[in-house]
């Protein structure tokens, strides 16, 4: 079913183009991102139940023009015929108007083809039509069986978001327009016993519609079973390890050891070791990564970027070798390479980062069964929790929620948890020798750059064994 | 708009609601070294309404609320199908029944000092701050890599269809730089956020210089030795992640959704304290917090409370609703926290080996079941001779098993919306340092 690109754009293009001609009597480059992103959040646990819109569901405008040295934005969400001449006298009279004791980096004038596009996706089920009264029951049910399934559940919280994104970029030569569905579906366990509490989740997230809850429906027992066990876990003795990654914590190391690493305005900034590695090895033969809009179907794939820049799918590292970042449309300018489609926002009133889209390590030749056997002692690593980027030292910060113990090739049922990633990246990327023939995507949580400028990304890969150390 | 949507709400016969008006002016400029590599600015304006339903299912009272966005751009239509939308999805969110602050409550507006950002033009103001954070680069080897400064100023404005209808203007600064140092080896970096409400080129030029010479104190870190259990020290940021722990365990919503298992009376400590107890107090009207405001989002008004005295509970933070839920009275939310020092200089704590952090890459304390952990950017290790600066490696544990023995500075820091010990002293903690 077709996600119907918004009325509203479609109504605000007149004036958008009328903006864009007047500003550009004045400035070099004038562009405009034009958002309309509809969605709900419903979440029902033991204890409350939500519905509200989306987070970061928006309507705005953001203009950017180049102002005789380099470039300005301005964003703003209240537009008409009636107040258009006030919000050009606004940006005219705040753009680029910067202190003479000021040093300023200078840009070039963007040189774009002349390209019209529009691009509209197609999910399952609508989430438009299902309404709130259904979602809230199927929400319920899941919560219900849960909460049934041990008595050692404390809250359960069964959770769907539903995004509808209706993008518009206009410039002299551009005009792109984009409408897609993004479907997160999420579960969390609580489980205490005695005076320990612990928790598990897991998510199904993608381009989809309400058909993501179907996925999560039947992950209730798996979610409850794995925050129990966790009441048992031990704590790290630190060291290092021999250890096989599940996808998620594969995904969560190509995202945040070395996805991180090669955005390109930290090259532009010279924060990026990842700069001069090009064209060096920094991973095990066995590792090719991709990032991009069009590397695969899922949480971050769209048509253009928030800089009207077509997506693309970079092969990041290519059978162990770096071979090229990934870029926002600015960064590139001044690098003097291709922009590869990363440039995004958190929104329309947040400046353009190089960011990742969806980031994965392509699948091997190895079975897990052979992985597993092949550890004398160790642990498989589940659970991607959190991270941290370093692209200047590449040093590593993953945490995750448990490590399931190997002895002799085989999984003991004990667990320790939680457990701290650390090293140096091409030390892990190195030590992978082992890469399985699956790979799964993950995308319900949201990337942020540092502490903020939070996007939505999707990451993955195959089971990975690597040696490492953990705390 | 305010009036549309009022129209609207009485067209549509939705007779409890609350609107959440709020409008921004920002500046924001980008630095790279100390170059400006972009500037932007933002006019926005933004409506939320929440809507309520009350219901009575078998004799038990229910209030259903779900909360929408109303764009300044959206037509009649837009308007009044967002309303319905919400509307209808409120009568199938079935939770307890809890009042709305009323209009008869009093506000302390004059607890609320005006801004200094105010004096001048927000222009002018960022430029300033951009000034004071650059006039400190002034060294060979290190100094600042990038730095983005984002100033606004905020009018708010809650009402509500029980009378309420409360405004405010306030300003808050966000302000993120990466200092450096590069001595023979590679360049070394440090990330740093600072939010503020009032200027102090003090302030700032104290912050830049002092991790500025931390990146220094990086460029010749050792690895950080594989000490297994060790005396650790908390510095700067991860002592205010630290006691947002004991925050978030102190709230009714906590408590409510079963994430914090804490009751009044309790001694969150345990009863065999060999440390420090804590004293938790918010405060909505703490100086130069972005967060201090006399109202909350429901528009009730804030006092200043004691949350943890001495080690026990004694009120929860919570707003209205999960207060009533609580059966407690109803404080409303107040985000400024105030922790009591301690008794022991930073000095005293010095004395014996220890591994103290100053930075890490992200330390996590986990509200929930209270693991803490993360990787050190930068510590100092004293073997009892020497204090050298390390890098790499973790510490984890579990507050749980460590607060009993914890040990809070004499000195004080203040970030923001915390204020409270400048270093926190934990015994055998779980360091894992680097071959």
């Amino acid at each position: 079913m077709k996600a119907e690109f918004s009325e509203f754009l479609k109504n605000s293009k007149v004036l958008i183009r009328k903006m864009i001609d007047i500003l550009s009597e004045s400035y070099g480059y004038v562009s405009v991102l034009a958002t309309d992103t509809k969605g709900k959040s419903y979440s029902v646990s033991k204890t409350v139940v939500e519905i509200n819109d989306y987070p970061f569901a928006e309507r705005g405008f953001v203009v950017r023009l180049h102002n005789g040295i380099n470039y300005s934005e301005y964003s703003f969400n209240e537009i008409s015929e009636e107040n258009i001449e006030n919000i050009i006298e606004d940006i005219k009279e705040k753009s680029g108007k910067i202190p003479g004791d000021i040093s300023i980096n200078t840009y070039e004038i963007i040189e774009e083809d002349e390209i019209k596009g529009s691009f509209i996706d197609e999910v399952g089920l609508l989430p438009y039509n299902i309404s709130a009264k259904d979602i809230i029951k199927d929400l319920t049910i899941i919560k219900d069986q849960a909460l049934a399934y041990s008595d050692l559940v404390i809250n359960f919280r069964a959770s769907y978001n539903s995004i509808h994104v209706s993008k518009l970029f206009m410039s002299n030569n551009k005009d792109l327009e984009q409408s897609y569905i993004l479907g997160e579906g999420r579960l969390f366990s609580l489980a205490g016993k005695d005076e320990k509490v612990k928790y598990y989740f897991k998510s199904s997230s993608g381009l989809k519609g309400y058909e993501v809850v179907s996925e999560i429906k039947d992950l209730y027992k798996e979610v409850v079973d794995k925050s129990i066990e966790l009441l048992d876990a031990k704590a790290v003795e630190p060291g290092e390890y021999d250890v096989i990654c599940a996808p998620d914590v594969t995904g969560l190391i190509a995202h945040e050891a070395f996805g991180h690493g090669v955005e390109m305005d930290m090259f532009v900034k010279e924060r990026a070791m990842g700069a001069d590695y090009i064209d060096k090895a920094v991973a095990s033969p066995l590792i090719t990564m991709h990032d991009g809009a069009a590397s695969t179907r899922h949480m971050s794939s769209y048509y253009f970027d928030d800089e009207g820049t077509i997506g693309t799918d970079t092969l990041v590292i290519e059978k162990g070798v770096l071979k090229t970042g990934i870029s926002d449309l600015l960064s590139a300018l001044k690098l003097g390479t291709l922009p590869t489609g990363n440039g995004k926002r958190q929104s329309f009133e947040r400046k353009a980062y190089a960011r990742m889209t969806n980031t994965f390590f392509e699948a091997g030749n190895d079975k897990l069964e052979d992985m597993l056997a092949s550890i004398k002692y160790g642990y498989l690593l589940e659970g991607m929790y959190s991270g941290m980027e370093d692209p200047k030292n590449w040093g590593i910060q993953c945490i995750v929620l448990s490590g399931r113990e190997i002895k002799d090739g085989k999984l003991t049922g004990k667990l320790i948890s939680p457990v701290v990633m650390t090293g140096f990246v091409p030390d892990l990327l190195k030590s992978i020798t082992m890469v399985s023939d699956n790979l799964q995507m993950e995308g319900a949580g949201f990337c942020g750059k540092g502490y903020k400028e939070f996007v939505k990304t999707s990451n993955g890969g195959p089971y990975i064994r690597a040696r490492m150390r953990l705390g | 708009m305010i009036n549309k949507i009022k129209e609207m709400l009485k067209k549509k016969n939705i007779i409890s609601y609350k609107i959440h008006e709020e409008k921004t002016l920002s500046i924001e400029l980008f630095f790279i070294k100390k170059n400006l590599d972009m500037d932007r600015n933002k006019k926005v304006h933004h409506y939320k309404v929440t809507v309520y339903k009350d219901y009575e299912d078998k004799g038990v009272k229910y209030k259903g609320n779900s909360t929408t966005n109303i764009h300044p751009t959206m037509n009649e239509n837009e308007i009044e199908k967002a309303l319905d939308d919400a509307s209808f999805a409120a009568g199938y969110v079935k939770n307890p029944y809890y009042p709305l602050t009323n209009d008869s409550m009093q506000y302390k507006n004059n607890q609320i000092l005006e801004s200094d950002f105010s004096r001048e033009s927000l222009s002018h103001m960022a430029y300033k701050i951009g000034e004071a954070i650059y006039s400190v680069d002034k060294y060979d080897k290190g100094g600042i890599n990038s730095c983005e400064i984002f100033l606004n100023k905020k009018y708010s404005r809650i009402l509500n269809s029980e009378g309420v209808d409360i405004e405010a203007v306030s300003y808050n600064c966000l302000v993120e730089f990466i200092s450096t140092w590069k001595e023979d080896d590679e360049e070394v970096e440090l990330y740093k956020s600072m939010n503020f409400s009032e200027f102090s080129k003090e302030d700032i030029c104290n912050e830049v210089e002092k991790m500025i010479s931390f990146s220094k104190d990086k460029a010749r870190a050792k690895n950080t030795p594989d000490l297994n259990k060790a005396t650790v020290i908390l510095t700067h940021e991860s002592v205010k992640e630290l006691f947002t722990f004991y925050y978030a365990k102190s709230c009714a919503e906590s408590v409510y959704n079963k994430n914090s298992e804490w009751n009044i009376g309790d001694k969150v400590q345990g009863d065999a304290v060999k440390g420090d107890n804590i004293t938790l107090i918010i405060d909505p009207f703490m100086k130069n917090s972005t967060f201090s405001r006399s109202f909350d989002n429901d528009g009730y008004p804030l006092e200043k409370i004691n949350v943890i005295e001495d080690g026990e509970l004694k009120n929860y933070i919570g707003d209205i609703r999960f207060g009533h839920y609580l059966n407690v009275k109803e404080r409303g939310m107040v985000k400024n926290f105030f922790v009591k020092a301690g008794n022991t200089s930073i000095l005293d704590m010095r004395k014996e080996s220890y591994l103290e952090i100053a930075a890490f890459s992200d330390f996590n304390v986990d509200n929930i079941t209270g693991d803490l952990g993360g990787e050190i950017r930068l510590g100092f290790y004293y073997d009892g001779n020497e204090r050298i600066p390390v890098t790499g490696g973790s510490i984890t544990g579990n507050i749980y098993k460590l607060h009993d023995e914890m040990f809070l500075s004499k000195e004080i820091q203040k970030d923001n919306e915390f204020e409270g010990p400048k270093a926190v002293k934990f015994l055998n903690v779980t360091v894992s340092g680097m071959k």
